[in-house]
């Protein structure tokens, strides 16, 4: 029963909280917030790429795929925005069925090293091929979003704060569309592919049709992710998408934890926050690297199951059930 | 067309000469420890910006700056094992992640310390070799590719003759056995990271003059040092050199016959090929992960 | 001339030079336990990996009602109806009991990403929770329904891996060794379960090492050593079978 007023109350509580926070933001903190937005749900997809156990190093690199996909969709074929985009995350999500041939031949190690690789492989043919793909300088003036007015609010695609409104509705769904895949007989086929595939195997699980089915949908949000960022940002470029920004996702992923849905999600916002509020206003903005690198390796350190085991032990605690439940989750 | 051969084949000697230092050490460290190394492209970084500091800006004798880069990079490199791959002993993925982190914490302090500009290392010396008159091998190239056959030789001398050699390959071939034989992980892990990260710190510091030196020049050096390691299969230090040598070449060639972008795109595919066909690479044997 | 349920015939595979199982031949019976032993070594658990589509046989073949299921992934062999089971406790460890069984329902409730998302799939949802219930229930475990698997006793957890199986509706269970590390009284209900799980129409094939624990069970046995068939029969015959004793005796003295 409670659980049900928590669910009345508590959505709407958070849709009207987040609808009314950019409000109180200036003008650069409403532009890191639609970057955070975008950043959420890249994290989330990648979270349910690790689902089947597999960790890749080429995530960001299929972001941006769906990024410069959609932009040259529109540039090239005059395709418009918001079918764009879509067309960019099934391209994202076209390219890892063609790499999951080869990468899923491999596990473990060796995946992560063949993802790198293959990621590689793609952004070089960002910097080799002037044409289409504008070479080391990337694209640029890609459309922006065309506005619209839906009656009672009208999106100037100028404003941040109507982007962020455009971003927080389509990252809502996708998340939602995730939840229900990971809470569904795929998501479960998921986990049991991951904690044992032999035993998976045996009850006529086609393993690796899962890990591709995982991998292909992750990147198909990675590449929805890659596309509002780019139709925001109007410019993309090879760089945007290194290793660096591969480990702000990593960072994220594992300082936020991964046995929860939430977990990498907490991770991104409270590194944006710390990022945002502590760097930038101490004037340490140079700092990033160094800080996310110490975060990454004393989170593997010290807290290896991530802040969202420090939020189930508060949970539990609540509850009354003790930590027991935190690590009965945990699992 | 024969000279054009000649000259490829002399950069191709060059570039594996350094790009084995830094894949046998890549390798030697994977074969004790079983973890990965992501930062080894910043440990060259750092031998390299040790000549920036101590020859260029300093105007200390060259081999001095070299021979500090090789110890300084080691006890780094010490450094690493005691309080990173140490305690993620048993858990190699995290090993993995904790050296990307350190890889972020080395590139952030070489831009804080030299800023993000290109350094220039003048030239120690401007002889040249000439062979002909389109064939030509400058001297500071030959003392790389001198430095690293010595290195070698002394690594596989080491290896091979003497008891710490002996240690290190057991316990690269069965860590449990070689406990129970009295062999300590935690020493011949030390030894393994000293020499690995030494190994990449000379060949930092030997390339300095020839290279452009930034904090982001690791990238370029880890891709190659992890398609000559897949390619020779990984925990085979005979492997790493014969792949290094035989990337190099093919490299080298594409390079001058393309560009070198493709040229990194050929590598990146041979590797992938080798993952999918040969996941032990072609003289793979021992195979922890 | 009827065609045999599970036929296997001609069974080799080679290890580099080393050969583990040579021209292994026999015949399970529909409806029947039928018992695969041999001492330690005699190549029993490869001939079942063979079986079960974990290892691709070097030659020979499989059938299943005349069709050959030899060579095929695992999945594509359990897909045809033969499930198997693992040694210790291979299990989900980290899943619930419940969660266990459902992943057993996995062929005959094929799970759907879009009719997940839009909610189309309730129906299949509860079948395959009725499903996975029933071989829980079957098992004894429906009371563990909510626990942790890997938080179950061992003799839970062995009768949890048999209700994953049973949960696919297999037609034919493989059991790799069902007894290890059990106490008589474990054995004893495992072994009612077994029964219980022929007379509901399974036919089990199971890989033993111990001679005793499968001569009450099996309706048939077939011995092997040294990867050769050795001899097959009732467990009357096998029990005073000078060879099987012979070879037995010479699998103690190796293994003291």
């Amino acid at each position: 029963m409670r659980n049900r007023a928590l669910h009345i109350i508590g959505w709407p509580a958070l849709a009207a909280a987040l609808i009314a926070l950019p409000y109180g933001l200036s003008f650069s903190q409403q532009e890191v917030l639609v970057f955070l937005t975008i950043n959420v749900l890249l994290v989330a997809s990648y979270r349910l790429l690790t689902l089947t156990g597999e960790w890749s190093l080429g995530h960001v690199v299929i972001m941006g795929v769906g990024a410069y996909a959609s932009a040259l969709y529109t540039k090239e074929l005059g395709i418009y925005v918001p079918i764009s985009m879509i067309l960019g995350a099934c391209t994202a999500a076209l390219v890892a069925m063609l790499l999951s041939f080869p990468l899923f031949r491999m596990k473990g190690f060796y995946f992560l090293i063949g993802s790198f690789a293959a990621g590689e492989i793609i952004r070089l043919l960002w910097k080799r091929f002037r044409d289409p793909f504008g070479g080391p300088k990337g694209i640029k003036k890609i459309d922006p979003m065309p506005d619209f007015d839906i009656g009672i609010y009208s999106f100037d695609f100028f404003e941040p704060i109507s982007y962020y409104y455009l971003a927080l509705v389509v990252v809502g769904i996708c998340l939602w569309i995730m939840w229900r895949i990971e809470r569904s007989p795929v998501g479960l086929t998921f986990h049991a592919v991951h904690w044992q595939d032999k035993l998976a195997e045996a009850a006529g699980v086609n393993v690796r049709a899962y890990r591709t089915l995982a991998f292909v949908i992750a990147s198909g949000f990675a590449g929805l992710s890659g596309a509002l960022l780019a139709h925001y940002i109007g410019t993309v470029n090879p760089n945007s998408f290194d290793i660096e920004m591969m480990v702000f996702v990593l960072t994220w992923a594992i300082v936020g934890g991964t046995a929860t849905f939430y977990g990498p999600i907490i991770g991104a916002i409270v590194l944006t926050i710390l990022n945002e509020v502590v760097l930038r206003e101490m004037g340490f903005e140079q700092m990033r690297p160094l800080i996310y690198g110490l975060l990454l390796i004393c989170s593997v350190l010290f807290l290896p199951k991530g802040l969202e085991s420090v939020v189930q032990k508060v949970l539990a605690r609540r509850n009354g059930s003790g930590a027991a439940a935190a690590g009965e989750e945990q699992a | 067309m024969v000279e054009l051969l000649a000259q490829t084949g002399l950069n191709a000697i060059y570039a594996a000469s350094y790009m084995s230092l830094v894949a046998v050490g890549l390798v030697l460290i994977f074969g004790v420890m079983g973890v990965i190394n992501f930062a080894h492209g910043e440990l060259f970084m750092l031998g390299a910006y040790t000549v920036v500091a101590l020859y260029a800006d300093f105007q200390l004798p060259f081999l001095f700056a070299v021979a500090v880069g090789l110890v300084f990079v080691g006890v780094v490199g010490l450094g690493m094992e005691r309080a990173l791959f140490r305690p993620l002993r048993d858990n190699p993925l995290g090993g993995l992640v904790a050296s990307i982190g350190f890889l972020m914490i080395l590139q952030a302090l070489a831009v804080m310390g030299f800023g993000v500009r290109m350094e220039h290392v003048p030239p120690v010396t401007q002889e040249v070799i000439v062979f002909s008159e389109k064939v030509r091998l400058a001297v500071p190239r030959l003392f790389v590719i001198v430095a690293a056959v010595v290195l070698l030789t002394a690594l596989w001398a080491f290896l091979k003759k003497t008891r710490f050699g002996w240690a290190l390959r057991a316990s690269a071939q069965d860590p449990e056995a070689a406990a129970l034989q009295g062999i300590s992980i935690n020493q011949t892990s030390r030894i393994a990271m000293f020499i690995g990260a030494g190994l990449a710190g000379i060949a930092g510091a030997l390339t300095a003059p020839l290279v452009s030196v930034n904090p982001y020049m690791g990238h370029s050096v880890i891709v190659s040092a992890f398609i000559v390691i897949i390619v020779g299969g990984i925990g085979s230090l005979e492997g790493a050199v014969v792949a290094a040598v035989a990337y190099a070449f093919v490299h080298t060639i594409v390079t001058t016959f393309w560009d070198g972008v493709i040229a990194d795109i050929v590598g990146l595919s041979l590797m992938l090929v080798v993952l999918i066909v040969k996941p032990t690479g072609l003289f793979g044997t021992a195979d922890r992960a | 001339m009827t065609v045999p349920f599970l036929e296997i015939s001609g069974l080799t595979k080679r290890f580099g030079g080393l050969t583990a199982v040579d021209g292994l031949g026999f015949k399970v019976e529909h409806g029947a336990i039928h018992g695969l032993i041999g001492p330690n070594g005699a190549g029993k658990t490869t001939t079942f990996n063979m079986i079960s589509g974990f290892y691709k046989p070097t030659a020979g073949q499989v059938r299943l009602r005349g069709e050959e299921i030899s060579g095929l992934k695992m999945y594509e062999v359990a897909r045809r109806g033969v499930v198997r089971t693992f040694q210790h406790s291979t299990l989900f460890a980290e899943l619930t009991v419940l969660e266990n069984a459902l992943v057993g329902t996995h062929m005959s409730f094929r799970p759907n990403v879009f009719a997940a998302i839009i909610g189309w799939d309730a129906e299949d949802r509860r079948g395959a929770r009725g499903r996975a219930e029933e071989a829980l229930d079957f098992f004894g475990l429906l009371g563990h329904a909510h626990e942790r698997a890997g938080d179950l006793p061992h003799g839970h957890q062995r009768a949890l891996g048999m209700a994953v199986a049973m949960a696919a509706h297999p037609d034919v269970m493989l059991l790799d060794e069902p007894f290890t590390g059990m106490n008589p009284e474990e054995t004893n209900r495992m072994m009612a379960l077994m029964f219980k799980l022929r007379d509901s129409g399974v036919t089990i094939l199971i890989v033993e090492h111990d001679m005793h624990a499968v001569m009450g069970l099996c309706d048939r046995i077939t011995v092997m050593n040294f990867g050769r068939f050795l001899t097959e029969g009732v467990p009357q015959e096998i029990r005073t079978h000078p060879d099987v004793i012979k070879a037995y005796l010479g699998g103690v003295r190796h293994v003291a």
